[in-house]
């Protein structure tokens, strides 16, 4: 994963969609062409508190003069969108990162299953799909009425879309595992939403190759019962030890003795501190490894180790 | 050495990753650095380790050999722009590596050089180019400042033929 410049985007236009979410379109004060993305990409917005948040860029990569993200206020969440939606208006300046992708769309037929503001990342995938003729479908699930979310959608797959409601007089349920019985295990399978969406996507695709289903999580997986404890880090290179408290990461105990390292959402989520190792048992605890990495690879901002581990530095 | 040289540029981030903006002043301050710049503001990448940053120079002769792929150590020649390498000045026609240990004029302001530039995996990754060997021994200089002012670009760079009696690594000075 790899560091990204940092941009002051001007804030061209706001708009506000309904159901809370907000669709901004930001443009490079002094270059015509912002850094290119492909579906699927992200980039940080960097709140004025120091917090950094990830938002899926939803418009088109063949149009670099400007990014648009959609962001959803979430009364209940840890704050960032609020604090988006306030510095998101136009005219204003927002500090954007250039775009990273850990949801790449990969070459052949796909079913893109999103939930709410979890449609973010799959509409500029369903928008190249469309475009290259691919077969796709694309499954949205929404709890409001007021959702701008389908009709984004339709614009960009038509009726490929199909709506799934939870209330209203049309109100109907997504079964996932129903859904996903009928597709085929060379069909690639994306999902983006809430937990109960991505696990019970997880579930049904349980038997299909890990290649095949894709997740984009941004929300680092909250195990309450999951209790810190001490670890020591070696550096491979020069031997020597740090001790990790059980109240403090291995990003921050390495940072204070002069390690410049990378990092950006500081939850696991985002990939900027991800660090190789070679020998100890690795807890992780991120959301954005593969499996098949986690054998020699960590995010230091959040995963651990029993009793100690040695970095790759 | 007789030499005279150009300040050709000024560009300052004002903290890690974030993008150079180009200056057409700059206040440098003595012992600081350029103000609103990241290391002037204990913002940088590598604020949190003591160095001599404050004030970083880059030959525009390195980025000229990039642009033509001199050396070829990479597929193709390599367009680092003024705004892209990071470095506060961009300056022609001063021998940079030569000025480890030696003060030197920017304009109204006096310089020390203090260290060798390094190459970093880091800018590598932020610009997604291939420069970490192309710069290799041509990275620039790290500065103390010695007598701060107003620089432009435009301004001469000239040497004084004065060694500094700063520590050429590592400690700042008190």
């Amino acid at each position: 994963m790899t560091a990204r410049i940092v941009m002051k985007l001007e804030v061209v236009e706001r708009i506000d969609l309904g159901d809370g979410v907000a669709r901004a379109t930001l443009r490079h004060p002094r270059r015509p062409a912002l850094p290119a993305w492909t579906p699927g990409a992200h980039v940080d917005l960097r709140l004025p508190d120091g917090k950094v948040r990830q938002y899926s860029l939803i418009g088109d990569p063949d149009d670099l003069t400007t990014y648009t993200i959609a962001v959803k206020r979430d009364e209940t969440g840890r704050g960032g969108s609020r604090l988006a939606h306030q510095i998101l208006r136009e005219g204003a300046i927002a500090h954007v990162s250039a775009p990273r992708n850990n949801f790449p769309l990969v070459p052949g037929r796909a079913v893109l299953i999103a939930g709410g503001i979890g449609a973010t990342p799959l509409i500029a995938m369903a928008r190249a799909l469309a475009r290259r003729g691919e077969d796709f479908a694309f499954h949205l699930c929404v709890r409001s009425e007021d959702s701008p979310f389908p009709t984004l959608v339709e614009a960009v797959c038509g009726d490929r879309l199909s709506v799934y409601r939870s209330s209203g007089a049309d109100a109907r349920r997504l079964d996932v595992a129903a859904l996903l019985t009928g597709v085929p295990d060379d069909v690639h399978v994306y999902c983006c939403g809430p937990e109960r969406l991505t696990v019970a996507v997880a579930e049904a695709a349980a038997g299909r190759s890990e290649e095949h289903v894709h997740f984009e999580v941004f929300a680092a997986t909250s195990d309450e019962n999951y209790k810190p404890e001490p670890f020591d880090v070696t550096i491979a290179s020069t031997g020597q030890t740090y001790r990790v408290p059980a109240d403090r990461s291995a990003l921050d105990v390495l940072r204070e003795q002069g390690f410049a390292l990378p990092s950006s959402c500081e939850l696991g989520v985002c990939g900027s501190c991800e660090c190789g190792y070679v020998d100890g048992i690795v807890v992780h605890r991120d959301v954005v490894l593969k499996p098949s990495t986690r054998q020699h690879r960590m995010m230091l901002c959040v995963s651990r180790a029993r009793v100690g581990v040695t970095l790759d530095l | 050495m007789a030499w005279r040289g150009t300040l050709l540029s000024i560009h300052i981030a004002p903290a890690a990753s974030y993008e150079m903006e180009e200056l057409a002043e700059a206040e440098l301050v003595a012992r600081r650095g350029i103000v609103g710049d990241r290391y002037y503001l204990g913002t940088g990448t590598y604020s949190p380790k003591p160095d001599a940053r404050e004030v970083t120079l880059i030959e525009e002769e390195a980025l000229d050999a990039l642009a033509w792929n001199d050396p070829p150590m990479q597929d193709a020649p390599i367009a680092l722009a003024r705004d892209e390498h990071r470095r506060n000045l961009t300056v022609r026609g001063v021998p940079l590596n030569h000025l480890v240990g030696w003060r030197f004029r920017v304009g109204e302001c006096v310089l020390a050089g203090a260290r060798l530039n390094f190459p970093c995996r880091y800018l590598e990754e932020l610009l997604g180019k291939p420069v970490f060997l192309p710069l290799y021994n041509r990275s620039g200089l790290n500065c103390w400042i010695e007598t701060g002012g107003i620089i432009r670009p435009g301004d001469v760079i000239e040497p004084m033929g004065e060694r500094t009696t700063k520590p050429n690594r590592a400690a700042r000075p008190s």
